[in-house]
């Protein structure tokens, strides 16, 4: 690990700063995800330069995806308040629920396309009926049925990975 | 996120149970499903405890919007989700995910998806068989491969290689040739490298089997890295930290992409364990006859068919005291 850690952080945080364009988030970000890599209860292997890399690589890649999800979803709540009439702000405390609640479910839907997060979220959230989303996607009801159950298996077959992973401690 | 169905979290779930509770979950959540919807719902509910422990994984997800949900903000939690998708997806574009995909595809694969059950891997594949099923599938390169029953692959290309992921059972290819793209196929116990050819692939739990039909295909284990090239009429087995010498190929791993199960001198148990994975339900088969030897090519697609021919030609019955419980008994 020291070895692992020596020979690849520096290479690791210029990566994460040429993608970024921004040094102290590359800093966290190579930070991160070499603890990731020490809690995970998993023994690594690897065979070559190349190949520690790559796993560098994809688990950096993976934290900043999760980072630039927060961003938008932070980013994207306030251009939605900035829309709405200032009378009907949510409290400063229920602002803070909304978006952790949203940050939950942004990571729930990431592995879904656009229209069936869409759908899902009108659907489940704003509980309209079949009938009410297929109207403002403009699609019709079989569409959103399946939509609905397209985006409701990806969330199973996260849930389920997640899971696994959880009990294997990673 | 918190586990939500605690009794389930163990219990590996196949993807049919998984897709059927979505199903039923699109159909019943706007409360608008008319009575016969419910009762058949009720009815699929009581069928299985897969299905009731899939249903609960369905109501934890849908728990976890309870805290949105009827609230005065739920509009805007909606249109902000949606906002923050879009720019999501142009913001990975921008930032290149080619490169996860070239650089992090060959050593990612591998650790990624180690020791998770073969059933829970399957959801995420490209292409994948039910039991029993086989299925033939050009790649955009003109790769031709076989399905066999109960598998499943993810396929990736890029301009610099050419991937399939063997997540679960057993495929056979007849790769087109790309002098610029390597062709190699991947499981958690090694990497296989074409070297324009035809070859079969089989995963289990415990090891890969490759068997090599023309050309030669390079393996290298997963851990130890040791590589061994096997050429044609050879196969092999390896596992992350071994492969083992080659022997000849055995003719029934190719015979199986046309239909038909080459039994040459092996037992009967044999027989039945090669079937098992065609037949859905339960196939046993009684101690006093599981080592007789059997000869002769089955059609593979009608597992009925086989055990009616298996039962002409030699001295054994088949019992089936329920459609789906069939037992090999010693004849007459």
């Amino acid at each position: 690990m020291e070895t692992l850690y020596c020979d690849h952080h520096g290479w690791l945080q210029g990566w994460l700063r040429r993608r970024l364009g921004n040094a102290a988030d590359a800093a966290d970000l190579a930070q991160d995800t070499f603890v990731r890599l020490i809690t995970s209860r998993t023994e690594r292997h690897f065979d070559s330069i190349g190949e520690a890399r790559a796993y560098l690589r994809t688990t950096a890649q993976n934290l900043c995806i999760n980072m630039w999800r927060r961003q938008e979803i932070e980013r994207a709540w306030l251009d939605t308040l900035a829309m709405t009439p200032e009378a009907s702000y949510p409290s400063a405390e229920r602002q803070a629920m909304v978006l952790q609640a949203l940050h939950e479910i942004g990571g729930m839907l990431k592995t879904l396309s656009p229209k069936a997060a869409r759908a899902f979220v009108l659907a489940v959230v704003c509980e309209m009926t079949d009938a009410e989303v297929a109207g403002e996607l403009g699609v019709s009801d079989r569409m959103v049925r399946k939509y609905v159950a397209q985006a409701m298996l990806g969330c199973l077959s996260l849930r389920a990975r997640d899971t696994m992973v959880g009990l294997r401690g990673e | 996120m918190t586990p939500s169905a605690p009794g389930a979290a163990a219990q590996p779930l196949s993807q049919a149970v998984l897709e059927q509770a979505a199903n039923w979950y699109a159909v019943l959540r706007d409360g608008k499903a008319d009575p016969h919807e419910r009762a058949d719902w009720q009815a699929w509910l009581r069928e299985d405890e897969a299905h009731r422990a899939a249903w609960r994984y369905v109501e934890g997800i849908s728990s976890n919007f309870e805290s949105l949900r009827g609230q005065p903000e739920a509009r805007l939690a909606a249109d902000t989700l949606n906002t923050a998708a879009r720019r999501l997806a142009r913001r990975r574009l921008m930032a290149g995910a080619a490169v996860v995909f070239t650089g992090g595809l060959l050593g990612a694969m591998a650790w990624r998806e180690e020791s998770l059950p073969a059933s829970v891997m399957a959801l995420g594949a490209g292409h994948h068989t039910a039991t029993g099923e086989q299925r033939e599938i050009t790649l955009a390169d003109g790769t031709r491969l076989w399905l066999n029953t109960g598998s499943a692959i993810n396929v990736h290309f890029d301009e610099h290689h050419r991937v399939v992921e063997l997540l679960q059972g057993e495929v056979f290819i007849d790769t087109a040739s790309d002098a610029t793209r390597p062709f190699l196929v991947t499981t958690r116990h090694g990497r296989m490298q074409a070297l324009g050819t035809r070859f079969n692939v089989r995963r289990d739990a415990t090891q890969t089997r490759l068997s090599v039909y023309e050309g030669a295909v390079s393996v290298q284990a997963a851990a130890s890295g040791a590589t061994r090239i096997v050429p044609a009429g050879q196969q092999t087995g390896f596992a992350a930290g071994r492969i083992d010498a080659t022997t000849a190929a055995d003719q029934a791993r190719e015979a199986w992409t046309r239909g038909a199960l080459v039994a040459d001198n092996i037992s009967l148990s044999e027989v039945v364990e090669e079937l098992r994975r065609y037949h859905p339900g339960h196939l046993g088969v009684a101690d006093e006859v599981a080592q007789i030897k059997v000869y002769g090519s089955f059609p593979i697609e009608d597992t009925d068919r086989v055990l009616h021919m298996l039962a002409a030609a030699l001295p054994i019955r088949i019992e089936q005291p329920m459609p789906w419980w069939t037992r090999i008994e010693a004849g007459r």
